[in-house]
C-alpha cells in the first residue's frame, strides 16, 4: 500500500531503507516531490539540492547493496539552515552580503548528519544572519508558517522548523544564539533543540555569538532529535571547533524511561510577565497535570536575575556579532562594491549595500557599546550580572531536575504584526536566559492554542550536558500532551508520496 | 544621555557601514531605544562579582597540534579565491589602502 513519506519518523525511515522497504532513492525522490509540492506555499528553503540528495541517496542504496554497514539515519530526508556550509550549495545566511558565496567546505554538523547516511535536500530560509525572530529579515523571501500561511514561521531558523512542519524532511538543523531554534519549533509545532553550549560543533557555522550560538535538530518528534543527537555528538568532540566538548552518549537510550519521583521546577514570576497570552500560560497548566499524572513533582523555584537576562543579551549578542561581523569587508567574500578609490571606502560601502536593516541595528549598537567609556558601563556589567544568572540556575537545578517555562509568550503572530525591532527582541524573553548561561533547552509542542489555533508549546531547561534528561522529559511531555497532528494538516499528503 | 546624529554618524564610520540620511536618522532613533533597554544592567551593585565571558568554565583549554592541515582546513589558493569579488596573480586585490597620499609608499 502506497504510503507518504511525511507519515515516517526518521527512525521509521532509516529502518524502513535498512530492511529493504524502500530503498534511499525512492525516499529521496518522494521528498523532492513533498519539496515541489508544498514548498511555492511555506517557501522554507532557499536552495534545493536535489542533486546531492539523489547521489547521496544512491550511495546509500550501494552500500546496502554491497552489504556495508549504513548509518542510523539511512536515508533520513535532512535539510540544514543556510548558515551552515555544505559544498555543492551556496550558503548566503539569507542575505544580500553573500548572495553569490559558494561553500568551500563542510561543516561539521552537515558532515555527521551525511556520514550517519541522511540525504541533504536543501539549505532553509532564516533571518538575516541569524538576526531575528520570525524569519521576516530574510533578504530575499520571507517563509510562511505551514499551519497558517499568513503567519511567521518564528525565527532566526524559521526555515528548518517549517520544512519539518510541512513535512518536506525529517530532521533539520538550525542554529540557537537566544532563542532560534525552540522559539520557530514553538510556533511551527515540531520538536527543537537547543544543546548546552559545546555538545555540537559550530565548525562551519556562520558565527553570530561566539559565546552564546549552539547548533541543533528540529524534529517531529523527540526520538527523532534523539536520533539525530547520536549522529551529531557520536564521533565525540571536534577538533576543528575549540568548544567543542566531548559527550558521546546514547540520547535514545532513556527516553522511554519513567519521570516518577523526578522534580520539575517552575518560576511563578515568568508566569505572571506582562505579554504571556492566556494559551501559552494554559498550555503550561496542562504540562503540569501531564507531569504530576505521571508521578513528578512539581515544585516552585526562584531565578532571582532573570528579568535582566533580556538586557545582557541585547549587550552581549551584539558586541559579539560586531565583532564577528567584521570579517564581511567585501575583499576575501562577499558582496564587493566595485570602482571604489580606496579600501575604507570599498569596505564601507560592500557593507552598507550588503547588510540588511537589522543586520546594521545590530553591529552599530554592538560597535557603541564596545567603544570606549561605554565598555564599562555596559559590557563589563552584563558578563557580571550573566554570573548572578548563571548562579541563579545553578541553586535551583539543587532542587529540580528540568525547569518548565513557556518557549515564547505568543503563539505565531501575522507578518508585519511586529515591525519595532525591540518590541520583536521580546520575543525571546523565555529563551535567552539560557543562552546566556550555556545550558540545553528543548521546545515540545502540546497541541494548539484555543484562541489563536496555531501550535503551542512549553520549553524545558536543564543543567549543562544533561540534554538527555532533558529529551527524557520531553518525551514524557510527549506522552502526557498528545497531539493530533504531526504535520501542518493542510500540507499532509501533499505530493511525497512513497512509491 | 542620548545619543545624537552625530555621535551615531561616528559610530557608523567606525563599524564601517556607510549609512544615508535617512538610515542615520532611523538608527540614531534605534540606538536611543535600544540603549533604554540595556538600563536594568546599570542598576546593579557589581562590587566583586566576577565576569563570565564564556559559559564553559572550569576546563582546560584545548591545543591543537601546531602543523598545518593541509589535508581538510587549509584551503587550495584557488579555493581561498573562489569567492573573492577581484583577484590577480594568485592574492586578493583590493583598492589603495592609504589613498592618494599613501600611493608611492
Amino acid at each position: 500500500m502506497a504510503r507518504n513519506l511525511d507519515e515516517l519518523t526518521a527512525a521509521e525511515v532509516a529502518t524502513g531503507v535498512h530492511a529493504g522497504d524502500f530503498t534511499a532513492t525512492e525516499v529521496a525522490r518522494a521528498a523532492l516531490d513533498a519539496v515541489e509540492s508544498r514548498d511555492p506555499e511555506v517557501q522554507a528553503f532557499l536552495e534545493v539540492s536535489a542533486d546531492l540528495a539523489l547521489a547521496a541517496a544512491a550511495r546509500t542504496d550501494e552500500r546496502i547493496a554491497a552489504g556495508e554497514e549504513v548509518g542510523p539515519l539511512a536515508g533520513v530526508p535532512v535539510a540544514f539552515k543556510d548558515n551552515m556550509h555544505l559544498i555543492g550549495t551556496h550558503t548566503t545566511c539569507a542575505s544580500k552580503m553573500l548572495e553569490n558565496y559558494e561553500s568551500v567546505f563542510t561543516a561539521t554538523c552537515v558532515q555527521r548528519l551525511l556520514d550517519a547516511g541522511a540525504t541533504p535536500v536543501g539549505k532553509t530560509n532564516m533571518d538575516e544572519f541569524a538576526f531575528g525572530s520570525s524569519t521576516e529579515s530574510s533578504a530575499f523571501h520571507p517563509t510562511c508558517n505551514p499551519w497558517d500561511t499568513g503567519r511567521v514561521p518564528g525565527g532566526s531558523s524559521g526555515g528548518s522548523a517549517a520544512a519539518v512542519a510541512a513535512g518536506e524532511v525529517q530532521i533539520a538543523l538550525g542554529s540557537d544564539t537566544g532563542g532560534s531554534i525552540r522559539q520557530p519549533a514553538s510556533f511551527c509545532g515540531v520538536v527543537g533543540l537547543k544543546p548546552t553550549y559545546g555538545a555540537v560543533s559550530r565548525y562551519g557555522v556562520v558565527a553570530f555569538g561566539s559565546s552564546l550560538d549552539q547548533v541543533g535538530p528540529f524534529g517531529r518528534t523527540v526520538a527523532d532529535v534523539a536520533l539525530a543527537m547520536n549522529a551529531l555528538c557520536g564521533a565525540g568532540r571536534d577538533p576543528y571547533d575549540s568548544t567543542s566538548q566531548e559527550c558521546a552518549v546514547d540520547f535514545t537510550e532513556h527516553l522511554e524511561d519513567p519521570i516518577e519521583g523526578k522534580t520539575v521546577g517552575i518560576v511563578p514570576e515568568l508566569l505572571e510577565m506582562e505579554g504571556l497570552t492566556a494559551e501559552c500560560r494554559a498550555a503550561i497548566d496542562q504540562t503540569r497535570r501531564a507531569f504530576e499524572d505521571q508521578g513528578a513533582k512539581v515544585v516552585e523555584i526562584d531565578l532571582p536575575n532573570i528579568s535582566s537576562a533580556v538586557a545582557a543579551y541585547y549587550v552581549i549578542g551584539p558586541c559579539e556579532a560586531f565583532s564577528n561581523l567584521a570579517r564581511f569587508d567585501g575583499v576575501r567574500y562577499g558582496h564587493q562594491e566595485q570602482g571604489c578609490a580606496t579600501l575604507a571606502e570599498q569596505t564601507s560601502l560592500s557593507r552598507a549595500h550588503g547588510f540588511g536593516a537589522e543586520a546594521k541595528r545590530r553591529q552599530m549598537l554592538g560597535a557603541y557599546l564596545l567603544s570606549s567609556g561605554v565598555y564599562d558601563q555596559y559590557y563589563y556589567p552584563a558578563q557580571q550580572v550573566r554570573t548572578l544568572i548563571t548562579q541563579d540556575y545553578a541553586r535551583a537545578y539543587e532542587t529540580c531536575d528540568v525547569i518548565m517555562l513557556p518557549s515564547s509568550p505568543n503563539t505565531a503572530f501575522r507578518f508585519g504584526e511586529i515591525s519595532d525591532p525591540t518590541a520583536m527582541y521580546a520575543s525571546d524573553m523565555y529563551t535567552i536566559s539560557n543562552n546566556i548561561v550555556g545550558n540545553g533547552g528543548i521546545s515540545v509542542p502540546v497541541g494548539l492554542g484555543a484562541d489563536s489555533g496555531m501550535p503551542v508549546s512549553v520549553q524545558l531547561q536543564g543543567p549543562a550536558f544533561k540534554d538527555r534528561s532533558l529529551l527524557q522529559f520531553a518525551r514524557a511531555v510527549e506522552r502526557g500532551c498528545a497531539r493530533d497532528a504531526l504535520v501542518a494538516p493542510g500540507l499532509a499528503g501533499k505530493g511525497g508520496e512513497l512509491a | 544621555m542620548a545619543l545624537t546624529r552625530e555621535d551615531v554618524a561616528g559610530i557608523a564610520e567606525y563599524a564601517r557601514i556607510a549609512l544615508t540620511e535617512d538610515e542615520l536618522t532611523e538608527m540614531t532613533a534605534y540606538m536611543n531605544e535600544a540603549v533604554d533597554m540595556l538600563q536594568p544592567i546599570r542598576e546593579y551593585d557589581l562590587a566583586g562579582v566576577e565576569p563570565t565571558f564564556h559559559p564553559i568554565g572550569d576546563l582546560s583549554n584545548v591545543m591543537g597540534e601546531d602543523v598545518p592541515d593541509t589535508d581538510v582546513r587549509a584551503l587550495p589558493i584557488d579555493v581561498a579565491l573562489h569567492n573573492a569579488g577581484s583577484s590577480r596573480d594568485r592574492s586578493f586585490r583590493v583598492p589603495s589602502i592609504l589613498g592618494d597620499e599613501g600611493g608611492d609608499r
